[in-house]
């Protein structure tokens, strides 16, 4: 049977598999190469000869080296790759289980994540946080053995209403569950015992998700996350800057209370990690899958959760980050610069974007580089790029089914560029975005409206190969033709490129514009 | 652990890493390069071959070319006999826009309405891609339909002190350049140029070390401490690679600066030489040592002497600037005494059409004709004439 027609498998506990001594030393040598890689890269782009269009050069080299670092940063966090030791759940503690509704979201869906919250083993008490005003919920609650708080109109969404809740009820340990997912019962035994250590504000775990393949947008989604729930934040673990994502996260009652409750804002969760790890408390990241919910299944859903974590983010980096900066750690100042700065990708593509287009029709050109010789500097760094992306992969919280390159995933963070750059500048222009909870079921699409940002792109791309052709056989002097042949040829290669990376988002729009309701 | 020693540790650790990873560039770097070669010669063909189809497309839609203008001087251009010995005049043109780009060159050529059969450019020694044999340029200078002219240019410090390990450091370098190169020192290099010569196969110049004899401008010049026997032994040296590896297509121009005396101790004898090339260059009053020199002043005192060694010249850099007389004149004046005092031994000449030099002066200089209308026409109208004889 394929793994994901499989429900008792996917619904399964997994655990990412330990790091051995010699994977450590193996990721140590892949690490010291990349840094050689860059060394041999960085010591031939910098050269005065390669500089031809100085204010093109300089956008090309920022998101030429933002990307770099990135890697960089990446294979350096790889090193650190560290799991905790399991430890028991000691029995008596008091553990409250939050979960939330808000109007609009599906009943079902309810029903089997408050099931799924009773049948979690660990003594607990479920908490729905209700302000659907809707009769059913109420009854539903009562019915599955969990208590219901009705709170409405409190600000700030879901962490508004989870501070709220804080206030009404007591209890020390609060896993923060989002109702999309279902827990598995031996949720809390695996993630309590962390809490004996004093000084642990909260325990995360995996993020997986049981619809992954529902549709293209759907695995794409879920491939966006594979590497960052298995090797990265296991990275993040290592080096003490694992964070906070929204769901499935347990929090200790004293940290809450101690940085006023949980943060507000788009990006709430990294809000209160930032500031959990500020007021010095350590995080805990536990790579183990524990639950499974849902991940956005069609274009409109994915863009709006994308923008609104594009603008949160960005809040994050301009607010938060310099508040918190002087009482981070050294790992943690880098890791939230890091995180802060993922959706500056918009920007970086932007420039890769216009680049080619720049040079052909007004000809200015950033550097005067062989192509040759580009690749030949720039493809170790490429195979070591490609070498530890594979060989972390066994790290992956669920191997089986997560293991791969991820293009789809790829395709769609480019493709979304405009989203992203939209999030950057909506954030220093300090314009809000209204909290709308992720929805949770497919919803019909117009192509126009859901990538007309990459069709456009797509369709200068294609009226500039057109002239760009016509402009060569009849207007060019002869010898110009020939002498600017790579040239030439590389820029239109350059845009034949930027139309594959562009086609992912138009793809699923086609996909989503086909769905019947 | 005490974070002292911690620190020590970290210290230690880390200087040994940075020696591994300088180690590591400078064994990488060699080894990587040689792996790369052949893939970059792949890569090179197929920018060629890209760039002939181009070319293919380009002439059957325009129903023409630079080529089909140039045809009926195709059996002089293709012969190297011919070349050796040309029944006619040849013109050729140096452009500043090369080898970036040939815009300048079409525009000179659109004005003057002509085509020149020689184009030529400079190339200086060292390790970079764009100073490796120009296979690109002279192929596509050939699909044009014309004769490449390569200034050769020992700048011996482009060459990198990691993987040359055999050079003296860059500091010393220049001192005793040509020695160094009748020494086998550049063999690597000079090879590598021979070989791509030979595998293009088709008639190419080779104007190497010019102005050898002037100790105020190039390097290789006798101020460190290059003397003529060293100049002939290394010319002879990079003759002898490039027959020993079949580059018997390269026509080899000889070029001292006539203003200088004893130029012709520099000659290595007739069996090494094609060409003699002369670089006749007003720099009118721009400077305290320079005065207005018309073209025959300038070329009058060393002619005898060259017409002696019984070789064809070229005045391979043909050109005047603007301040302290007429440009106008200087053509005319020129082209008469091309006609009339030096018909016998000049037969080729080769516009410098620079309007950008920076040189020689701090500032630019234009040597370009076509800042004078009058001459620019004058030049068409000579062209011409001479093209219809």
């Amino acid at each position: 049977m394929h793994p994901w027609q499989d429900d008792a498998e996917i619904f399964r506990h997994r655990r990412a598999r330990p790091v051995r001594n010699w994977e450590r030393w193996l990721v140590a040598v892949l690490l010291f190469l990349g840094v050689q890689s860059v060394v041999y890269f960085g010591q031939w782009w910098f050269r005065l000869e390669h500089v031809n269009n100085v204010a093109l050069f300089v956008l090309l080299s920022t998101a030429t080296w933002y990307g770099i670092s990135r890697l960089l940063i990446g294979w350096y966090n790889a090193f650190h790759i560290d799991q905790p030791d399991p430890v028991d759940a000691p029995p008596g503690l008091r553990v409250a289980i939050f979960t939330t509704s808000a109007p609009g979201e599906p009943y079902e869906m309810f029903v089997r994540t408050l099931a799924a919250a009773r049948d979690v083993r660990y003594p607990h008490t479920t908490y729905l946080l209700d302000d659907t005003r809707d009769p059913r919920f109420a009854e539903l609650a009562r019915e599955m053995g969990a208590v219901h708080l009705e709170i409405i109109g409190v600000p700030g969404a879901k962490a508004g209403k989870i501070n709220r809740a804080l206030e009404l009820t007591s209890e020390d340990f609060i896993l923060v569950l989002d109702p999309d997912h279902i827990p598995f019962p031996d949720f809390l035994d695996r993630v309590l015992g962390y809490f004996a250590d004093e000084k642990a504000g909260f325990v995360q775990v995996a993020q997986a998700y049981y619809n992954a393949r529902q549709s293209f947008v759907a695995r794409a989604a879920a491939e966006q996350t594979f590497a960052f729930y298995g090797p990265t934040m296991q990275g993040m673990h290592g080096t003490g800057t694992s964070v906070a994502i929204g769901a499935n996260c347990t929090f200790r009652r004293k940290a809450l209370d101690s940085i006023g409750g949980h943060g507000l804002g788009l990006a709430e969760d990294l809000v209160t990690s930032i500031r959990l790890h500020a007021a010095g408390w350590k995080s805990c990241y536990v790579p183990e899958v524990l639950s499974r919910g849902l991940v956005p299944a069609d274009l409109d859903s994915f863009l709006r959760q994308q923008l609104k974590w594009s603008r949160g983010v960005h809040d994050v980096l301009l607010h938060e980050y310099p508040r918190a900066f002087r009482r981070l750690s050294v790992h943690q100042k880098i890791s939230y610069l890091m995180i802060g700065s993922y959706y500056v990708v918009g920007l970086t593509t932007l420039i890769y974007l216009s680049i080619p287009l720049i040079y052909l029709w007004f000809g200015a050109q950033p550097a005067v580089i062989l192509l040759a010789d580009f690749l030949k500097h720039g493809l170790p760094i490429g195979i070591l790029g490609a070498v530890i992306y594979r060989f972390t992969q066994r790290w992956l919280c669920d191997p089986v089914r997560e293991r791969g390159w991820h293009w789809r995933g790829t395709l769609m963070k480019i493709g979304s560029w405009n989203v992203f750059l939209r999030g950057l500048v909506l954030a220093i222009r300090g314009v809000e975005v209204p909290y709308i909870p992720t929805r949770k079921e497919r919803h019909r699409g117009n192509v126009w409206t859901l990538a007309r940002v990459p069709l456009l792109t797509i369709m200068l791309s294609i009226v500039t190969t057109v002239w760009t052709v016509i402009r060569q056989l009849f207007f060019v002097p002869e010898s110009e033709v020939l002498i600017t042949t790579e040239v030439t040829a590389g820029m239109v290669m350059f845009l034949m490129i930027n139309i594959v990376l562009m086609s992912g988002r138009v793809y699923a729009a086609w996909v989503d514009s086909e769905v019947r309701e | 652990m005490k974070a002292r020693t911690r620190y020590q540790i970290m210290f230690f650790a880390l200087g040994w890493l940075i020696a591994l990873g300088v180690l590591f560039q400078i064994g990488f770097g060699s080894v990587f390069s040689s792996v790369w070669a052949p893939v970059n010669e792949r890569l090179t063909r197929a920018a060629q071959w890209m760039s002939n189809a181009e070319g293919d497309a380009v002439r059957n839609v325009r129903k023409g070319s630079r080529k089909d203008y140039l045809e009926p001087m195709q059996p002089i251009l293709n012969s190297m006999s011919a070349l050796r010995n040309p029944p006619r005049m040849l013109f050729g043109v140096y452009d500043g826009g090369f080898p970036n780009t040939f815009a300048g060159m079409e525009q000179l050529e659109e004005r003057v309405r002509y085509r020149f059969p020689i184009i030529s450019f400079y190339s200086s020694w060292g390790d970079k891609p764009d100073q490796q044999f120009p296979t690109r340029m002279v192929e596509s200078i050939q699909r044009m339909g014309s004769v490449p002219l390569i200034t050769w240019e020992p700048w011996v410090v482009d060459f990198d002190e990691r993987r040359r390990t055999n050079l003296p450091p860059l500091a010393e370098r220049e001192y005793a350049t040509l020695r160094a190169i009748a020494r086998s020192d550049y063999d690597f290099y000079i090879v590598e140029w021979a070989k791509a010569a030979a595998a293009y196969k088709k008639p190419i110049f080779i104007r190497f070390a010019h102005e050898m004899n002037d100790p105020y401008r190039y390097p290789w010049g006798p101020q460190n401490g290059n003397r003529p026997d060293d100049f002939i032994a290394a010319w002879k040296h990079i003759h002898f690679i490039f027959q020993k590896f079949g580059a018997t297509n390269v026509l080899w121009v000889w070029a001292p600066h006539i203003s200088m005396p004893w130029f012709e101790f520099y000659y290595p004898g007739p069996e090494y030489v094609d060409w003699i090339g002369v670089g006749v260059l007003n720099y009118g009053t721009i400077a305290s040592w320079s005065r207005w020199w018309s073209f025959h002043q300038i070329l009058e005192k060393a002619y005898p002497v060259l017409l002696k060694l019984n070789k064809p010249i070229m005045i391979s850099e043909f050109g005047t600037i603007g301040g302290g007389g007429d440009i106008y004149e200087w053509y005319s004046q020129a082209f008469y005494h091309l006609d009339h005092t030096y018909q016998r031994g000049v037969r080729a000449v080769i516009l410098f059409n620079q309007s950008q030099d920076t040189t020689l002066a701090g500032y630019e200089l234009n040597w370009s004709v076509t800042q004078s209308p009058r001459a620019t026409s004058l030049v068409a109208s000579e062209l011409a004439r001479r093209s219809a004889m």
